[in-house]
């Protein structure tokens, strides 16, 4: 049974068309990526499925519920677009606020503040918190009851570096303990790293969904590897490169040599190759092909006016 | 409901602004009537010399609750500012929206905000009630319920100005704004009542045409033309000129608006977007 499943999903702003029949399952103890550029629709969608914003047409259900009760939403922990909180309590009496409409007890607080490491500042107003410290209260507040189904919406918005890893850390240790997490996010890389599965959105327009692994691969050609090589000397490297056997293409960059080459041929045998010619690679990686580059294929290349 | 009560507690017994004009409203209460008073006792003083007929003292029983609710009543603006801020914080927090993604629904949030409404005007009820009772027995007199009916007039002018301010917060969702709308809201439609309420006097006067004070029939007016300004001499020799308040008419406007804000905040709140 999906999680969430959305049908046909509409939602116009006057003229504009912010969501055109979107549909979607989110299957069981996935990481769930809604992946779009700014103001593509993600937070519409999410918002409908919470009840904050009224949908124009469609139909959506929680564990296939076919209304959207206040009861369900108690069960899910979400964070949407941007953290929620009375800037003149205590993070302690936030979460408490929030545990209340949950009908869940405050035994939970102090455990979720110390997962986002807020523990010390427990008592401090939410007015005089950072961005990121809001942030990360906004994601203890979904931690609260230990919900089976989470909703983020771009959870690493205004984080540090460390914060940032932290945080995906969390989400698929949360997805290995059986939950399953919604996420939206603009930021490929996030989704390659911390998703199961994505659906690409633009304008408003479902343009693609599946598991990363389908996504990526969809309508690619499969039979090529890419590798990325260096030497101290590019230039001999891509003499002796383009006799080796198997190699489809090779093109320098700033970074050195790219290889499109039959996925027969492997790193070692490159590197062999290369040693036996008397050259020694500084450098040599196999690339999947990103995520960002279906993206790009599957969106266009300019940013959206 | 209790559950719910007790989440907004939590809300505000930590809010500063809510603690100031709570104060202010209750010291407002008092001091409002004592001042008054004073002038009363003054006046009451100096009437007589000047010739005027018999005066009761306003804060005498019976007169004191009809007193202490009509001077009351002017303050009944902070409360109502209070709960717009209330209201307008949750919009400007964007915590409307984390409530309903928490789990109450949409009828739960915008109900209990009514419901505050409601124990807001209970409560400056009960003390104006109380101050009624304290002015009156040291009035000396002796205790009567008469005129009772007239701070049952204050708690519905109280509800209707809170649910008025409900509405508005509903409706602008920006705590300056809706503030600054209510003070002018207010001004405006006394203003206009004085316009209306000339003009329902002319009508009576030069067209035979009594259609009571039409002032009373605007929605803050019609709960203010319930509890009118107390009874003393000039008022009592002016009722000859004055149009016939037609009060079933004014009865029926006020439950009809106090009507309109309820189901028009409800309304708005459920089915827009948050």
């Amino acid at each position: 049974m999906a999680v969430l499943s959305i049908k046909d999903l509409s939602k116009n702003y006057g003229k504009i068309q912010a969501l055109q029949n979107v549909s979607f399952d989110v299957p069981q103890q996935t990481v769930f990526g809604i992946l779009g550029p700014n103001g593509s629709g993600k937070t519409t969608l999410l918002g409908i499925v919470m009840d904050v914003l009224k949908a124009s047409g469609g139909t959506f259900s929680w564990m296939g519920e076919q209304s959207s009760t206040a009861a369900q939403r108690k069960k899910i922990g979400t964070l949407l677009e941007t953290p929620n909180f009375y800037h003149y309590l205590s993070a302690e009496r936030n979460l408490k606020i929030a545990a209340r409409i949950k009908g869940r007890g405050e035994e939970d607080i102090e455990h979720v503040l110390k997962i986002v490491n807020l523990y010390q500042r427990k008592d401090s107003k939410f007015s005089t918190f950072s961005l990121g410290m809001k942030q990360r209260l906004a994601i203890a507040a979904a931690l609260l009851g230990n919900p089976d189904i989470l909703v983020f919406d771009e959870p690493t918005n205004g984080l540090d570096p460390a914060g940032i890893a932290e945080i995906r850390e969390l989400i698929k240790e949360l997805n290995r303990k059986g939950k399953t997490i919604i996420m939206a996010s603009h930021i490929l890389d996030e989704v390659e790293k911390v998703c199961t599965h994505v659906a690409i959105i633009q304008k408003g327009v479902l343009k693609t969904v599946g598991s990363v692994k389908e996504v990526m691969h969809l309508g690619e050609d499969d039979t090529t590897v890419l590798m990325e090589i260096a030497s101290d000397d590019n230039d001999s490297l891509l003499a002796i490169i383009q006799q080796m056997q198997g190699l489809k293409s090779a093109s320098v960059t700033d970074a050195g040599i790219e290889l499109i080459c039959d996925d027969t041929l492997t790193a070692a045998q490159v590197n062999r190759w290369c040693f036996e010619k008397g050259i020694v690679l500084n450098k040599l990686y196999v690339k999947r092909k990103s995520l960002e580059k279906r993206f790009l294929e599957i969106t266009g290349t300019k940013s959206e006016k | 409901m209790v559950e719910l009560l007790k989440i907004e507690w939590m809300k505000l017994k930590n809010y500063t602004a809510f603690k100031v004009l709570a104060i202010f409203f209750g010291l407002g209460v008092i001091v409002t009537n004592y001042v008054v008073y004073i002038i009363n006792r003054e006046v009451v003083q100096q009437v007589p010399a000047a010739g005027m007929v018999s005066f009761t003292p306003p804060y005498s029983f019976a007169m004191t609750w009809h007193t202490t609710s009509y001077a009351s009543g002017c303050i009944l603006l902070l409360p109502a500012m209070l709960l717009a801020i209330l209201i307008t914080n949750e919009f400007g927090f964007k915590t409307h929206r984390q409530n309903i993604i928490d789990g109450l629904t949409r009828q739960q949030f915008i109900g209990i905000k009514i419901m505050l409404a409601l124990i807001f005007a209970l409560v400056s009820t009960v003390l104006v009630f109380f101050t009624a009772l304290v002015f009156g027995w040291s009035s000396g007199t002796s205790f009567s319920f008469a005129g009772i009916a007239n701070v049952g007039y204050f708690f519905l002018k109280a509800i209707t100005y809170n649910l008025f301010a409900v509405l508005i917060a509903v409706l602008i969702k920006r705590t300056g704004f809706a503030i600054g709308l209510l003070f002018i809201y207010m001004g405006a439609e006394n203003f206009i009542s004085q316009l209306l309420w000339g003009l329902s006097i002319y009508l009576k006067r030069e067209k035979s045409t009594d259609l009571g004070n039409i002032g009373d029939y605007l929605p803050l007016n019609a709960v203010d033309g319930l509890l009118e300004f107390p009874d003393n001499a000039v008022k009592s020799m002016s009722k000859a000129i004055m149009p016939q308040d037609i009060t079933w008419l004014v009865w029926v406007l006020a439950a009809a608006y106090l009507a309109l804000f309820y189901f028009w905040a409800t309304k708005k709140f459920v089915k827009s977007d948050l």
